[in-house]
């Protein structure tokens, strides 16, 4: 056999022979009989409902990725990890553009990390997580969780005196971690304090191992989300067949999100050049530390509830701030009832009180 | 059938045997690579004699007193200042909260990171910090100043 013969289904909805659209289609397709899942794609459907708009918010946190990317890919040509601070000044200062470029990818991982947690609520609530989907969930909460720690990771690059500290500190809560604190806090730093080792470090966890394993957990979320379609809300799934409403994905629901992410390409650059990400001065490990070192805004919640656990009462603090994290990986397993029971509106009650700490303490920990 | 089960046996025993070395091939590699990452031994800030030279800070930088300042011995932040009784201190500038570095203020020694204060004894009297700061001992020979670790060596083997 030297061509895929075209199966009749396809034959029928392929494109006429003579446009070009309809040979490329035949060319490719005896070449690569992927016909089924063109089809299984080309069938997918999104429902309407007044909670649609929700289904929009992972594509702009994967829009916001992609900027990450093409603007990390561009920062890497000039950062160097053995000269960190004076690499971003030659960006900042010398480098065409460079200030704009190190801004995007700035405003680009705030965003990005606002957005995940507007997807990640917005999900819960929707109670999304009930099988079959609880592993596109938990693959969403390690994607959340790698996302943090390229916050974490991306913040000491500059190697200014906020940057610096603020690494130190946050190192010093890893070291408060019973039993394995203090080692897994030296073996991420490379010695028992933040030094230029430790860039080395984290240049290589923000630059390499993270993206990959980044794109490979994005891969297996979108998969899982094309094998099983979006998931309906129970108020949706309830209503008779005849009222149901979809939109296709291809290419309705798609083509509607490109004037969204057109937009936020926008605001990147106009949120960059009126708010550049500032650089400090180099850091001084060995300077006072300056003033008004404070984590990012996404750490903030759990820097303020620990200011209330001093001492020995750490712990304590640390143990209320796993509960979140734990929580979030066994609720599609304790919250399985569809249509959701008392036990599932127990559980949206405790999404919003933990969502309402979370704001009250990150705006408590901004302004004090 | 009895054919068919010797092949089933076989092929389980091979997997077994693949696993096995698999396995063994995994945890050869892991000890490399454990040792790769983990940090190297830090060098004791002390040389042979038991004390490191102060950088960045001078004896005529902490001459009269009330002056101090922020230094460094042996890769470590500290600070160094004259105490109003006209003594040389020293202290690990390393906040025993969360390890900011902190600064000499006249009449106390505070961190900025987040209000911790202690007094020129290096006593936690405010703020978030749990334990007192590390002091050091100083001596100071032809301008320059040298820290000690404070505790059994102290004045023996040392001398100004």
């Amino acid at each position: 056999m030297t061509y895929y013969s075209i199966l009749p289904d396809a034959e029928s909805r392929l494109h006429d022979h003579s446009k070009l659209f309809g040979k490329v289609s035949r060319y490719i397709l005896r070449r690569y009989p992927v016909w089924p899942m063109i089809d299984h794609l080309a069938n997918k459907v999104v429902p309407v409902h007044k909670h649609s708009v929700w289904y929009n918010i992972g594509g702009i946190a994967l829009f916001f990725f992609s900027v990450q990317i093409i603007t990390g890919v561009l920062l890497m040509i000039y950062y160097r990890p053995g000269l960190p601070w004076d690499s971003i000044q030659r960006i900042v200062m010398e480098v065409p553009f460079g200030n704009m470029i190190r801004s995007i990818h700035h405003w680009s991982a705030n965003l990005m990390v606002f957005t995940l947690f507007v997807h990640m609520f917005s999900t819960f609530f929707m109670k999304a997580y009930r099988r079959p989907r609880e592993f596109t969930w938990l693959v969403g909460a390690v994607l959340m969780g790698m996302t943090l720690i390229f916050g974490f990771s991306g913040y000491l690059l500059p190697w200014d005196d906020l940057s610096f500290f603020a690494t130190r500190v946050g190192m010093s809560e890893i070291e408060k971690a019973p039993l394995i604190g203090m080692w897994l806090a030296d073996i991420v730093r490379g010695g028992s304090d933040v030094t230029i080792d430790t860039i080395g470090r984290f240049y290589v966890l923000h630059v390499m191992v993270l993206p990959l394993l980044t794109l490979a957990a994005i891969g297996v979320h979108l998969f899982f989300i094309q094998v099983q379609g979006v998931s309906e809300p129970d108020s949706f799934a309830s209503l008779p067949e005849s009222r149901k409403r979809y939109r296709k994905y291809f290419t309705e629901f798609i083509f509607a999100e490109i004037p969204v992410w057109l937009f936020l390409g926008v605001l990147l650059v106009a949120l960059s050049a009126a708010f550049p990400r500032e650089l400090m001065p180099e850091a001084d490990p060995f300077s006072s530390a300056p003033e008004g070192i404070k984590p990012e805004w996404y750490f903030l919640a759990q820097y303020q509830l620990l200011k209330f656990f001093p001492g020995k009462l750490e712990m304590v603090g640390l143990i209320l701030l796993l509960l979140l994290p734990l929580g979030i990986l066994v609720v599609p397993f304790i919250d399985r009832a569809i249509p959701a029971n008392s036990r599932g509106r127990l559980v949206n009650r405790i999404g919003i009180i933990a969502l309402l700490g979370l704001i009250v303490y990150t705006l408590w920990g901004w302004l004090s | 059938m009895a054919d068919s089960s010797n092949t089933d046996g076989s092929k389980r025993r091979f997997l077994w045997i693949l696993g096995g070395l698999g396995f063994g091939w995994l945890s050869a590699g892991i000890y490399p690579v454990y040792k790769y990452l983990s940090p190297q031994a830090i060098p004791d800030p002390f040389g042979e004699d038991g004390r490191a030279l102060v950088e960045r800070v001078t004896s005529a930088e902490v001459i009269k007193p009330g002056m101090g300042k922020n230094g460094a011995y042996g890769g470590h932040g500290l600070i160094v200042f004259r105490n109003q009784n006209g003594i040389l201190k020293a202290f690990d500038s390393k906040c025993t909260h969360a390890g900011c570095n902190v600064e000499f203020q006249r009449d106390k020694i505070f961190c900025h990171c987040h209000g911790g204060t202690y007094n020129l004894e290096g006593k936690n009297i405010a703020g978030p910090p749990p334990r007192p700061l590390t002091e050091l001992g100083v001596l100071e020979e032809d301008g320059l100043l040298y820290v000690y670790r404070l505790g059994k060596k102290k004045g023996d083997e040392v001398r100004a």
